[in-house]
Protein backbone atom coordinates (compact mmCIF):
# COMPACT_ATOMS: atom_id res chain seq x y z
CA UNK A 1 0.00 0.00 0.00
CA UNK A 2 1.36 3.50 -0.92
CA UNK A 3 2.21 6.09 1.90
CA UNK A 4 -0.98 8.31 1.03
CA UNK A 5 -3.16 5.37 1.40
CA UNK A 6 -1.52 4.23 4.57
CA UNK A 7 -2.36 7.71 5.87
CA UNK A 8 -6.10 7.66 5.10
CA UNK A 9 -6.43 4.60 6.69
CA UNK A 10 -8.46 4.01 10.23
CA UNK A 11 -5.76 3.28 12.98
CA UNK A 12 -6.64 2.22 16.12
CA UNK A 13 -4.71 0.95 19.07
CA UNK A 14 -5.49 -2.71 20.27
CA UNK A 15 -4.16 -3.54 23.87
CA UNK A 16 -4.87 -7.15 23.33
CA UNK A 17 -5.03 -10.13 26.26
CA UNK A 18 -2.03 -11.39 25.14
CA UNK A 19 -0.23 -8.14 25.43
CA UNK A 20 -1.79 -7.17 28.81
CA UNK A 21 -1.11 -10.57 30.33
CA UNK A 22 1.74 -11.23 28.76
CA UNK A 23 3.46 -8.46 30.42
CA UNK A 24 2.30 -9.07 33.77
CA UNK A 25 5.04 -9.39 36.67
CA UNK A 26 5.72 -13.01 37.30
CA UNK A 27 6.33 -14.75 34.30
CA UNK A 28 9.36 -17.53 33.70
CA UNK A 29 12.35 -14.89 32.74
CA UNK A 30 14.02 -15.78 29.45
CA UNK A 31 17.11 -17.81 30.61
CA UNK A 32 15.04 -20.11 32.99
CA UNK A 33 12.72 -20.62 30.11
CA UNK A 34 14.95 -21.27 27.69
CA UNK A 35 16.85 -23.76 30.06
CA UNK A 36 13.14 -25.43 30.55
CA UNK A 37 12.50 -25.53 26.89
CA UNK A 38 15.80 -27.05 25.93
CA UNK A 39 15.36 -30.01 28.94
CA UNK A 40 12.09 -30.39 27.15
CA UNK A 41 13.44 -31.15 23.91
CA UNK A 42 15.88 -33.59 25.76
CA UNK A 43 12.53 -35.36 27.23
CA UNK A 44 11.32 -36.02 23.71
CA UNK A 45 14.43 -36.44 21.78
CA UNK A 46 13.93 -40.68 21.97
CA UNK A 47 11.10 -40.69 19.75
CA UNK A 48 12.48 -38.77 17.11
CA UNK A 49 13.65 -42.17 15.47
CA UNK A 50 10.10 -43.22 15.09
CA UNK A 51 8.96 -40.18 13.83
CA UNK A 52 11.99 -39.84 11.29
CA UNK A 53 11.09 -43.61 10.15
CA UNK A 54 7.58 -42.65 9.61
CA UNK A 55 8.84 -39.59 7.41
CA UNK A 56 10.81 -41.65 5.07
CA UNK A 57 9.38 -44.25 4.47
CA UNK A 58 6.08 -41.98 3.39
CA UNK A 59 8.98 -39.92 1.53
CA UNK A 60 10.14 -43.06 0.13
CA UNK A 61 6.94 -44.49 -1.63
CA UNK A 62 5.50 -40.99 -3.01
CA UNK A 63 9.02 -40.76 -4.67
CA UNK A 64 8.95 -44.33 -5.63
CA UNK A 65 5.19 -43.77 -6.61
CA UNK A 66 5.45 -40.70 -9.02
CA UNK A 67 9.05 -39.89 -9.57
CA UNK A 68 10.04 -42.69 -12.53
CA UNK A 69 7.03 -42.83 -14.40
CA UNK A 70 5.33 -39.69 -13.75
CA UNK A 71 2.26 -38.86 -12.08
CA UNK A 72 -1.03 -37.67 -12.09
CA UNK A 73 -0.76 -35.81 -8.70
CA UNK A 74 0.41 -32.41 -10.14
CA UNK A 75 1.86 -31.71 -6.14
CA UNK A 76 4.05 -34.21 -5.57
CA UNK A 77 7.02 -32.33 -6.05
CA UNK A 78 5.76 -29.31 -3.93
CA UNK A 79 4.66 -32.06 -1.28
CA UNK A 80 7.66 -33.96 -1.35
CA UNK A 81 9.96 -30.77 -1.02
CA UNK A 82 7.83 -29.70 2.34
CA UNK A 83 8.66 -32.94 3.49
CA UNK A 84 11.83 -32.62 2.67
CA UNK A 85 11.73 -29.26 4.99
CA UNK A 86 9.63 -30.83 7.69
CA UNK A 87 12.52 -33.43 8.56
CA UNK A 88 15.02 -30.79 7.59
CA UNK A 89 13.51 -28.45 10.72
CA UNK A 90 12.84 -31.02 13.67
CA UNK A 91 15.95 -32.58 12.75
CA UNK A 92 17.99 -29.19 13.54
CA UNK A 93 15.67 -28.41 16.41
CA UNK A 94 16.75 -32.17 17.83
CA UNK A 95 20.51 -31.85 17.21
CA UNK A 96 20.92 -34.03 14.33
CA UNK A 97 23.18 -32.50 12.06
CA UNK A 98 23.65 -34.97 9.30
CA UNK A 99 19.58 -35.36 9.20
CA UNK A 100 19.14 -31.65 8.64
CA UNK A 101 22.42 -31.78 6.08
CA UNK A 102 20.58 -34.11 3.66
CA UNK A 103 17.05 -33.34 3.84
CA UNK A 104 18.19 -29.59 3.24
CA UNK A 105 20.02 -30.80 0.45
CA UNK A 106 17.17 -33.14 -1.09
CA UNK A 107 14.83 -30.39 0.03
CA UNK A 108 16.47 -27.91 -2.62
CA UNK A 109 16.86 -30.47 -5.39
CA UNK A 110 12.68 -30.58 -5.16
CA UNK A 111 12.95 -27.01 -5.21
CA UNK A 112 14.99 -27.15 -8.41
CA UNK A 113 12.72 -29.32 -10.23
CA UNK A 114 9.71 -27.43 -8.84
CA UNK A 115 11.24 -24.53 -10.81
CA UNK A 116 11.88 -26.67 -14.18
CA UNK A 117 14.88 -28.35 -13.61
CA UNK A 118 15.25 -31.58 -15.31
CA UNK A 119 13.94 -34.98 -12.65
CA UNK A 120 17.06 -36.69 -12.04
CA UNK A 121 16.20 -40.75 -9.97
CA UNK A 122 19.64 -41.05 -9.19
CA UNK A 123 20.15 -37.59 -7.73
CA UNK A 124 16.46 -38.68 -5.44
CA UNK A 125 17.45 -41.51 -4.87
CA UNK A 126 21.36 -40.79 -3.83
CA UNK A 127 19.98 -38.81 -0.82
CA UNK A 128 17.03 -40.74 0.03
CA UNK A 129 20.04 -43.46 0.85
CA UNK A 130 22.19 -41.18 2.64
CA UNK A 131 19.05 -40.31 4.48
CA UNK A 132 18.37 -44.30 5.99
CA UNK A 133 21.90 -44.07 6.61
CA UNK A 134 21.81 -41.40 8.29
CA UNK A 135 19.25 -42.37 10.73
CA UNK A 136 20.76 -45.40 11.73
CA UNK A 137 22.08 -45.20 15.45
CA UNK A 138 25.92 -45.22 14.73
CA UNK A 139 25.22 -42.25 12.03
CA UNK A 140 23.00 -39.94 13.73
CA UNK A 141 24.89 -37.91 15.95
CA UNK A 142 27.71 -37.08 13.62
CA UNK A 143 27.71 -33.97 11.76
CA UNK A 144 28.52 -33.51 7.78
CA UNK A 145 32.62 -32.81 8.26
CA UNK A 146 33.03 -35.76 10.15
CA UNK A 147 31.48 -37.49 6.91
CA UNK A 148 33.71 -35.66 4.50
CA UNK A 149 33.05 -37.89 1.00
CA UNK A 150 29.63 -38.19 1.83
CA UNK A 151 28.78 -34.85 2.38
CA UNK A 152 31.11 -33.45 -0.43
CA UNK A 153 29.56 -36.17 -2.85
CA UNK A 154 26.29 -35.01 -1.59
CA UNK A 155 26.50 -31.16 -2.18
CA UNK A 156 28.17 -31.66 -5.01
CA UNK A 157 25.40 -33.57 -6.55
CA UNK A 158 22.91 -31.16 -5.11
CA UNK A 159 24.89 -28.37 -6.89
CA UNK A 160 23.56 -29.68 -10.26
CA UNK A 161 20.17 -29.16 -9.79
CA UNK A 162 20.08 -25.06 -10.16
CA UNK A 163 22.56 -25.52 -13.20
CA UNK A 164 20.67 -27.51 -14.92
CA UNK A 165 19.28 -25.36 -17.71
CA UNK A 166 15.90 -27.24 -17.03
CA UNK A 167 14.40 -27.14 -20.71
CA UNK A 168 13.39 -31.25 -20.14
CA UNK A 169 10.68 -30.36 -17.40
CA UNK A 170 7.40 -31.56 -16.63
CA UNK A 171 5.31 -32.82 -19.34
CA UNK A 172 1.17 -32.62 -19.33
CA UNK A 173 0.35 -35.23 -17.23
CA UNK A 174 3.25 -34.42 -14.15
CA UNK A 175 5.71 -36.72 -15.08
CA UNK A 176 9.37 -35.69 -15.91
CA UNK A 177 11.60 -36.88 -18.76
CA UNK A 178 14.81 -37.91 -16.97
CA UNK A 179 18.16 -37.23 -18.54
CA UNK B 1 14.16 -3.22 27.23
CA UNK B 2 16.99 -6.40 27.80
CA UNK B 3 15.64 -9.46 28.24
CA UNK B 4 12.11 -8.83 28.97
CA UNK B 5 9.95 -11.48 31.01
CA UNK B 6 6.91 -12.85 30.03
CA UNK B 7 4.14 -14.38 31.59
CA UNK B 8 2.10 -17.00 29.36
CA UNK B 9 0.16 -18.22 32.28
CA UNK B 10 -3.85 -18.50 31.48
CA UNK B 11 -2.80 -17.31 28.02
CA UNK B 12 -4.92 -19.30 25.50
CA UNK B 13 -2.60 -20.39 22.56
CA UNK B 14 -3.47 -22.11 19.49
CA UNK B 15 -0.31 -24.18 17.13
CA UNK B 16 -1.55 -24.63 13.87
CA UNK B 17 1.05 -27.22 12.07
CA UNK B 18 -0.06 -29.97 10.01
CA UNK B 19 3.33 -31.72 11.56
CA UNK B 20 2.13 -33.55 14.48
CA UNK B 21 6.04 -33.31 15.80
CA UNK B 22 6.89 -30.24 15.25
CA UNK B 23 3.30 -29.14 17.27
CA UNK B 24 4.45 -30.93 20.20
CA UNK B 25 7.94 -29.66 20.26
CA UNK B 26 6.11 -26.12 20.25
CA UNK B 27 3.80 -27.32 22.50
CA UNK B 28 6.54 -28.19 24.86
CA UNK B 29 8.25 -25.48 24.04
CA UNK B 30 5.31 -23.13 25.26
CA UNK B 31 5.00 -25.24 28.02
CA UNK B 32 8.58 -24.64 29.50
CA UNK B 33 7.84 -20.98 28.65
CA UNK B 34 5.06 -21.11 31.58
CA UNK B 35 1.59 -21.57 28.67
CA UNK B 36 -0.84 -23.36 30.54
CA UNK B 37 -3.21 -23.49 28.32
CA UNK B 38 -2.11 -24.32 24.18
CA UNK B 39 -4.50 -26.08 21.95
CA UNK B 40 -3.00 -28.09 18.52
CA UNK B 41 -4.81 -27.91 15.42
CA UNK B 42 -3.50 -29.83 11.97
CA UNK B 43 -5.35 -27.40 9.42
CA UNK B 44 -7.59 -24.03 8.87
CA UNK B 45 -10.85 -25.91 9.92
CA UNK B 46 -9.26 -26.67 13.38
CA UNK B 47 -8.03 -23.09 13.68
CA UNK B 48 -11.35 -21.75 12.56
CA UNK B 49 -12.96 -24.22 15.39
CA UNK B 50 -10.80 -23.27 17.79
CA UNK B 51 -11.84 -19.78 16.90
CA UNK B 52 -15.13 -20.43 17.20
CA UNK B 53 -17.36 -19.35 20.51
CA UNK B 54 -13.82 -18.86 22.18
CA UNK B 55 -11.31 -16.13 22.41
CA UNK B 56 -8.03 -17.11 21.50
CA UNK B 57 -5.05 -15.19 22.85
CA UNK B 58 -2.62 -15.90 20.17
CA UNK B 59 -2.37 -18.68 16.76
CA UNK B 60 1.08 -19.65 15.79
CA UNK B 61 0.42 -20.73 12.29
CA UNK B 62 2.13 -22.83 9.70
CA UNK B 63 2.50 -20.62 6.16
CA UNK B 64 1.72 -24.02 4.46
CA UNK B 65 -1.31 -25.30 6.59
CA UNK B 66 -3.30 -27.62 4.60
CA UNK B 67 -5.63 -26.82 3.13
CA UNK B 68 -4.78 -22.91 1.17
CA UNK B 69 -2.07 -21.85 3.26
CA UNK B 70 -1.30 -20.41 6.60
CA UNK B 71 -0.93 -16.92 4.88
CA UNK B 72 -4.68 -16.92 3.40
CA UNK B 73 -6.31 -18.27 6.52
CA UNK B 74 -4.47 -14.94 8.20
CA UNK B 75 -6.40 -13.02 5.57
CA UNK B 76 -9.28 -14.42 5.92
CA UNK B 77 -9.30 -13.51 9.98
CA UNK B 78 -8.30 -10.34 9.53
CA UNK B 79 -10.55 -9.71 6.44
CA UNK B 80 -13.23 -11.29 8.22
CA UNK B 81 -15.49 -7.50 10.26
CA UNK B 82 -17.76 -10.73 12.26
CA UNK B 83 -14.90 -12.34 13.62
CA UNK B 84 -13.89 -11.62 17.56
CA UNK B 85 -10.59 -12.59 17.01
CA UNK B 86 -9.83 -10.52 14.22
CA UNK B 87 -6.95 -8.77 15.84
CA UNK B 88 -5.21 -11.70 17.67
CA UNK B 89 -1.79 -11.57 16.96
CA UNK B 90 -0.43 -14.17 14.61
CA UNK B 91 2.66 -15.68 14.19
CA UNK B 92 3.82 -17.16 10.88
CA UNK B 93 5.74 -20.04 11.24
CA UNK B 94 7.62 -20.83 8.21
CA UNK B 95 10.37 -23.22 6.56
CA UNK B 96 10.13 -20.68 3.25
CA UNK B 97 11.77 -17.64 4.23
CA UNK B 98 12.48 -16.64 0.94
CA UNK B 99 11.56 -12.22 0.36
CA UNK B 100 8.11 -12.94 -1.29
CA UNK B 101 6.73 -15.20 1.87
CA UNK B 102 8.13 -12.77 4.20
CA UNK B 103 6.37 -9.63 2.64
CA UNK B 104 3.28 -11.66 2.20
CA UNK B 105 2.81 -12.66 5.39
CA UNK B 106 3.56 -9.05 6.36
CA UNK B 107 0.89 -7.42 4.02
CA UNK B 108 -1.88 -10.57 4.88
CA UNK B 109 -1.57 -9.13 8.58
CA UNK B 110 0.67 -11.29 10.46
CA UNK B 111 2.06 -10.20 13.49
CA UNK B 112 5.51 -11.82 13.33
CA UNK B 113 7.41 -14.53 11.22
CA UNK B 114 9.89 -17.48 12.54
CA UNK B 115 12.06 -19.10 10.45
CA UNK B 116 11.74 -22.88 11.21
CA UNK B 117 13.51 -24.38 12.76
CA UNK B 118 12.67 -22.46 15.65
CA UNK B 119 15.01 -22.82 18.62
CA UNK B 120 13.50 -22.14 21.90
CA UNK B 121 15.23 -18.95 22.22
CA UNK B 122 13.66 -17.77 18.66
CA UNK B 123 10.35 -18.41 20.22
CA UNK B 124 10.34 -16.62 23.11
CA UNK B 125 12.12 -13.79 21.57
CA UNK B 126 9.65 -13.33 19.17
CA UNK B 127 6.98 -13.50 21.55
CA UNK B 128 8.61 -10.79 24.02
CA UNK B 129 8.71 -8.97 20.94
CA UNK B 130 4.36 -8.93 20.39
CA UNK B 131 3.62 -8.43 24.29
CA UNK B 132 6.47 -5.05 24.28
CA UNK B 133 6.37 -3.48 21.36
CA UNK B 134 2.40 -2.97 20.47
CA UNK B 135 1.35 -1.57 17.38
CA UNK B 136 -1.80 0.28 16.37
CA UNK B 137 -3.95 -1.97 13.63
CA UNK B 138 -4.44 0.02 10.49
CA UNK B 139 -7.78 -0.55 8.63
CA UNK B 140 -8.25 0.34 4.99
CA UNK B 141 -9.78 -1.04 1.92
CA UNK B 142 -7.26 -3.28 1.15
CA UNK B 143 -6.06 -4.12 4.75
CA UNK B 144 -6.43 -4.99 7.98
CA UNK B 145 -3.66 -5.45 10.30
CA UNK B 146 -0.61 -4.18 12.35
CA UNK B 147 0.57 -1.40 11.70
CA UNK B 148 3.29 -2.67 8.74
CA UNK B 149 5.51 0.74 9.49
CA UNK B 150 5.59 0.82 13.10
CA UNK B 151 8.26 2.49 14.78
CA UNK B 152 11.17 0.11 16.13
CA UNK B 153 11.81 0.98 20.35
CA UNK B 154 14.12 -2.11 20.27
CA UNK B 155 14.63 -5.64 19.48
CA UNK B 156 14.37 -8.24 22.51
CA UNK B 157 17.76 -10.16 22.82
CA UNK B 158 18.63 -12.79 19.83
CA UNK B 159 16.89 -10.00 17.14
CA UNK B 160 19.97 -7.72 17.40
CA UNK B 161 19.58 -4.88 15.19
CA UNK B 162 22.07 -4.24 12.44
CA UNK B 163 24.43 -1.20 12.03
CA UNK B 164 23.38 -2.17 8.02
CA UNK B 165 19.98 -3.20 8.40
CA UNK B 166 18.10 0.00 6.46
CA UNK B 167 20.42 -0.78 3.53
CA UNK B 168 19.37 -4.35 2.73
CA UNK B 169 17.40 -3.89 -0.67
CA UNK B 170 13.97 -5.89 -0.81
CA UNK B 171 14.49 -8.66 -3.66
CA UNK B 172 12.75 -9.90 -6.13
CA UNK B 173 9.25 -12.02 -6.25
CA UNK B 174 11.56 -15.29 -5.70
CA UNK B 175 15.21 -15.39 -3.79
CA UNK B 176 17.15 -16.70 -1.67
CA UNK B 177 16.49 -18.01 1.85
CA UNK B 178 16.73 -15.29 4.79
CA UNK B 179 17.58 -15.45 8.04
CA UNK B 180 15.57 -14.47 11.08
CA UNK B 181 17.10 -11.30 11.34
CA UNK B 182 17.12 -10.59 7.64
CA UNK B 183 13.20 -11.79 8.05
CA UNK B 184 12.28 -9.38 11.16
CA UNK B 185 14.03 -6.54 8.99
CA UNK B 186 12.01 -6.75 5.89
CA UNK B 187 8.78 -6.90 7.92
CA UNK B 188 9.98 -3.43 9.52
CA UNK B 189 11.47 -2.16 6.43
CA UNK B 190 8.02 -0.12 5.02
CA UNK B 191 8.31 2.05 7.72
CA UNK B 192 11.82 3.30 6.56
CA UNK B 193 9.91 3.73 2.80
CA UNK B 194 12.08 1.07 1.13
CA UNK B 195 9.23 -1.31 0.73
Amino acid sequence: MSDAAEQDARAFFVDSRFEQLARRPGGVPREEALERARAMIEEIRPSFGEWLDGELKELSRVVEQNGPHGSNDPDWVNNAYTQCLRIRDVGTTMGYDLVTFVAGNLSEIFDAINSGTDYRADLIDCHIQALLLARQEQYRNLRPEQLPELSSGLRRVAEYAPRSNGHAARTENGSFHES
Amino acid sequence: MKDPTINLRDLLFVVADPNSYLCMIVHSMLRSFGANKVIEVRDSLGVVKALTGQKIDILLCDAKLPPHGGLKLTHAIRRNINNENRTVPILIMTGDTRATTIKTARDVGANMVAAKPMSPSSLYDRLAWIAFNPRQFIDTATYFGPDRRFKIEGYPSGVGRRKGDQEIVVGEDAGPALSQSEIDNLLNMARTGQD
